[in-house]
């Protein structure tokens, strides 16, 4: 059986602030401060954008700030998501998903 | 502003080149992408992370930070380096827009990326790196969606595998380009690090006493999926990474974990034109070092596994040794001082050569696994460039790696050449028939990373754009 | 008997890629050498503009006609070189801009080039990407770009296919001149022919020396960048009436920021390092003509070669004193007008009258008037 329907799965800090944030109108909840792909792949968000000459389904690949996969717009800027933290009221905008 | 040193990269080589230069009296600004010390071998956890384990990375990257933090080096972290120039002045975004610092000497300590050989399916989402999955398990608690594949070779795999396990999750098997005999001749290389090898068994005994399937001597074939990866087919290797014809076995999945061992980034040194070699073993183009980490450029040093992998024990002593140079040549150390310093971590050093190739060695490319890539594969994720577009620009002329890129635009994409550099590379020379030092390397270019034209531009009026004279008319 | 050829051409850029074309086709044995592969300099890392309105105006009625023949590159070129025909604009945002623009414009549109001034507004109309603090702008209908990226592997295509001798990777180290032709010494051996055509963009000052000819040569050290893909921000090209910017995006979405601010380097080096405060000057003069461009991620950034002669104009023609020997290159913004200036050259090394005169190098060669006299 796949697990929750792809979402990974996170364990937040007790303490952990939860904040909402909101993902092509969707909201989302994720502790803040956590690297944003992560909050989204928790929440079932894999598919961040499109490739620009195939249209082929992309989502977070490297975790680490090389490959560019997650870069989407956060607050109206291309960002990648591995590399920006989650903060309260986070407009996200995935590219070229439907 | 201006230093004696400036470090850039934050993991084992940076940090300690930092400490020991800083230690030597030098003036140190240290520059790193991520919010705190560590790399990613040693990254730290992000602050909301439930973290009641600890683990060796975990303790060594607390005394890193914990040193660091108590040390007089300017820590800079959060910064994105985006310039790199002569003389040494490096222009970073952070969270107060542009700084600059200059230094007449600067140690390059940017780290590894990982190698995914590319198979069909490789770009769905749901399919991410081994390094990847670490960092979610190091840093973010978090793992992927079970049932998950844990795919490649190297060490990381038992040790993703094994963090997946112990965080909760469902790993359906672990597909191992490597034979058992393989690791098994590796064992006493590794063995002269017997705390690791205690680590590496710790995790081979976690996966057996769950019953996970080990598969050696396996690769992946494909991932099928429509919008993300639901199924992947394994099949069975030869010692080349070349797939047998044997038949094929497929598993139902959430996440595919899959890595290839690792490329040296280097982009520093390449940028200045500094000396370098192809090194296979190494993971690729590596500057020519002296034995303290000195480029073939005046004031220039490197190390760590952006240098060539050799793994964190050695980027703790490179780093240091490199560190302890600048301060060196900077007129700080006396030769009798330099020595006693430096003496401890070149025998060091030396003494985990076997160790640092074994490892290396199980990371390496083998000729069949380009070979394994179909036509059709896209081997250049952000411009889509297949392997077939790449063969077809040999065919056209292109004779090195930079032609190629203008034939096809596989490279000019924004990881700039880093996920498909190596395999783009390795597949170009097998069209031309030539080895792979013969189709020469990615030029390296300015920004170090993509960056935001709106975050470049600061506040500005128009008519402090310093614009100069027209040209003639 | 060793093979001599009718032309030997050095230097496989726009210049004498394109002059080996036309000499092939006009029925010549041509040899093309380059130390590199072809284009891989200034022809294939400018900025691709093709536009009249930073071309000098003694080479608008070439500019013009050089725009026509990559228009239809398809035709004469036979290969893509992704060649987009689009409106042009150059901005004003002060008073004193608007004064230089109107002044320009005016000159480039007496030689040909059809250029009116347009209010803000209208300017908006023509690009709806524009920033709304334009004041006034040049706009032409004869602009646009290449993929200047792309120009290596077109020529290459149209080089073998004309049946040139393409020898890509072979530096010529010397020339020896006797038995009424050339001998160009190379490591891989010496190469005969009876005319020699020198198309070294920077290095026709070194080349030229192998001919015992002193013509200085000045090196300009061009940045550029690009962005990543990106959803349309432009769809004309647009300059600014200094000339300092060129920015244009191409189909598949980068946006290329170019206009001539100097990075270091030199011939020997080529571009060593970027400015970083230039880089950044440039890319505020883009983000300040085209707003929406600052959404966009800064992808790489280079430097390009430029050759300038004292008067900054072509060096095209034969070479002084030296029987078959021939020059061309200099051209500013030469990548617009190469093909054509090479061309009539390729006409007067077929014994052809060229639609429109050379530019010949003996008025370089004689003492720089503007430097006085000797006593």
């Amino acid at each position: 059986m796949i697990e929750r329907d792809g979402a990974f799965h996170r364990r937040a800090a007790p303490g952990a602030r939860m904040v909402e944030l909101t993902v092509d109108g969707r909201a989302v909840t994720a502790p803040e401060g956590e690297p944003l792909a992560t909050a989204l792949a928790a929440a079932g968000i894999l598919l961040l954008r499109r490739s620009p000459r195939a249209g082929a389904p992309r989502g977070a690949f490297c975790f680490m700030g090389v490959c560019q996969e997650c870069a989407i717009f956060v607050d109206g800027a291309l960002r990648q998501a591995c590399m920006t933290p989650v903060a309260a009221g986070m407009q996200v905008e995935l590219r070229g998903v439907p | 502003m201006k230093s004696d040193l400036i470090v850039l990269g934050g993991g084992p080589a940076g940090g300690n080149a930092a400490l020991a230069a800083a230690a030597a009296g030098l003036s140190v600004v240290l520059f790193d992408e991520q919010p705190a010390a560590g790399g990613q071998v040693w990254r730290a956890p992000w602050a909301g992370k439930a973290d009641p384990h600890d683990s060796p990375e975990r303790r060594e990257g607390d005394a890193l930070r914990d040193a660091l933090a108590s040390s007089p080096v300017d820590l800079r972290f959060g910064r994105r380096v985006w310039s790199v120039g002569r003389a040494f002045r490096v222009d970073a975004l952070g969270p107060d827009g542009n700084e600059w610092v200059e230094a007449p000497r600067l140690i390059a300590a940017t780290g590894a990326h990982e190698r995914v050989v590319p198979f069909p399916g490789w770009t769905l989402p749901g399919v991410i790196g081994l390094a990847a999955a670490t960092v979610l398990l190091k840093s973010h608690a978090a793992r992927p969606a079970g049932p998950v594949v844990v795919a490649g070779c190297g060490p990381l795999l038992a040790a993703v595998a094994a963090g997946i396990l112990k965080a909760g999750g469902d790993v359906a098997a672990v597909v191992d380009l490597a034979s058992a005999r393989d690791w098994l001749v590796a064992v006493p290389h590794l063995a002269s690090r017997p705390s690791l090898l205690a680590q590496g068994l710790g995790w081979t005994l976690k996966i057996a006493g769950r019953g996970v399937p080990v598969l050696f001597r396996h690769a992946v074939r494909r991932v099928e999926g429509a919008e993300r990866a639901e199924r992947v087919v394994i099949a069975p290797v030869d010692e080349t990474g070349a797939f047998t014809g044997g038949s094929e076995r497929s598993f139902e999945i959430g996440s595919l974990v899959v890595g290839h061992g690792l490329v040296p980034g280097g982009e520093v040194p390449r940028l200045f034109r500094a000396k370098t070699r192809f090194d296979r073993l190494r993971g690729g183009h590596v500057p020519e070092l002296d034995a303290d980490g000195r480029t073939s450029i005046a004031g220039l040093y490197a190390a760590g596994d952006g240098v060539g992998i050799k793994g964190a024990a050695a980027a703790v002593l490179n780093g240091t040794l490199a560190g302890l140079a600048a301060a060196r040549d900077a007129g700080r150390l006396s030769e009798s001082e330099w020595r006693k310093r430096a003496e401890p971590a070149r025998t060091a050093a030396a003494g985990l050569a076997p160790f640092s190739d074994a490892i290396a060695g199980l990371m390496a490319l083998r000729a069949g696994q380009v070979a394994s890539v179909p036509a059709e594969t896209v081997v250049c994720r952000c411009e889509d460039v297949t392997r077939g577009e790449i063969e077809a620009a040999a065919v056209a002329g292109a004779t090195e790696v930079n032609q190629l890129k203008h034939f096809t635009r596989c490279g000019m994409g924004p990881c700039q050449g880093r996920m498909c550099g190596e395999t783009a590379a390795e597949i170009l020379a097998r069209s031309l028939g030539v080895e792979r030092e013969a189709v020469g390397q990615w030029t390296a270019r300015p920004p170090l990373r993509p960056v935001p034209l709106a975050d470049l531009l600061g506040r500005f009026d128009y008519s402090d754009i310093p614009i100069p004279k027209p040209a003639p008319l | 008997m060793t093979r001599v050829h009718d032309l030997a051409v050095v230097g496989g850029g726009v210049h004498g890629a394109t002059a080996a074309l036309f000499c092939a086709r006009g029925g010549m044995d041509v040899a093309l050498l380059d130390r590199g592969p072809l284009c891989r300099e200034a022809s294939g890392v400018n900025a691709g503009t093709l536009t009249m309105q930073m071309t000098r105006v003694a080479l608008i009625p070439y500019a013009l006609r050089a725009h026509a023949m990559w228009a239809s590159a398809s035709e004469w070129l036979g290969h893509d070189v992704g060649v987009v025909v689009c409106d042009g604009l150059s901005l004003a945002f002060t008073e004193q801009e608007a004064e230089i623009l109107t002044y320009r414009a005016g000159k480039r549109r007496e030689a040909g080039a059809p250029i009116r001034i347009v209010d803000g507004r209208e300017a908006k109309r023509i690009e709806p990407g524009l920033s709304d603090e334009v004041l006034i702008a040049g706009h032409c209908e004869v602009d646009g770009y290449a993929n200047a990226y792309l120009t290596g592997l077109a020529y290459r295509r149209a080089l073998i296919e004309a049946g040139v001798a393409l020898h890509e990777n072979r530096a010529v180290e010397g020339v020896d001149q006797g038995d009424g032709g050339f001998t160009l010494r190379t490591a891989q051996g010496p190469l005969r022919a009876r005319r020699i055509l020198l198309a070294g963009g920077v290095w026709i000052e070194p080349m030229l020396a192998w001919l015992g000819v002193d013509l200085p040569i000045k090196t300009l050290i061009n940045q550029l960048a690009v962005t990543e893909r990106v959803a349309p921000v432009m769809q004309t090209v647009i300059g600014v009436a200094s000339g300092l910017l060129s920015l244009k995006q191409y189909p598949h979405g980068t946006v290329v920021i170019g206009g001539g601010w100097q990075a270091v380097g030199d011939r020997e080096r080529g571009g060593v390092e970027l400015l970083p405060e230039r880089l950044v000057g440039n890319v505020r003069l883009a983000c300040h003509a085209v707003p929406a461009l600052g959404h966009a991620r800064l992808a790489r950034a280079w430097a390009g070669l430029e050759a300038e002669t004292r008067d900054a104009l072509p060096a095209a023609g034969p070479v002084p004193g030296v029987n078959e020997a021939y020059v061309c290159g200099s051209v500013h913004s030469g990548y617009t007008s190469g093909p054509y200036i090479a061309r009539l050259l390729a006409d007067r090394i077929l014994g052809r009258e060229p639609d429109l005169p050379l530019f010949p190098i003996d008025r370089l060669l004689a003492p720089d008037p503007s430097e006085g006299t000797a006593p």
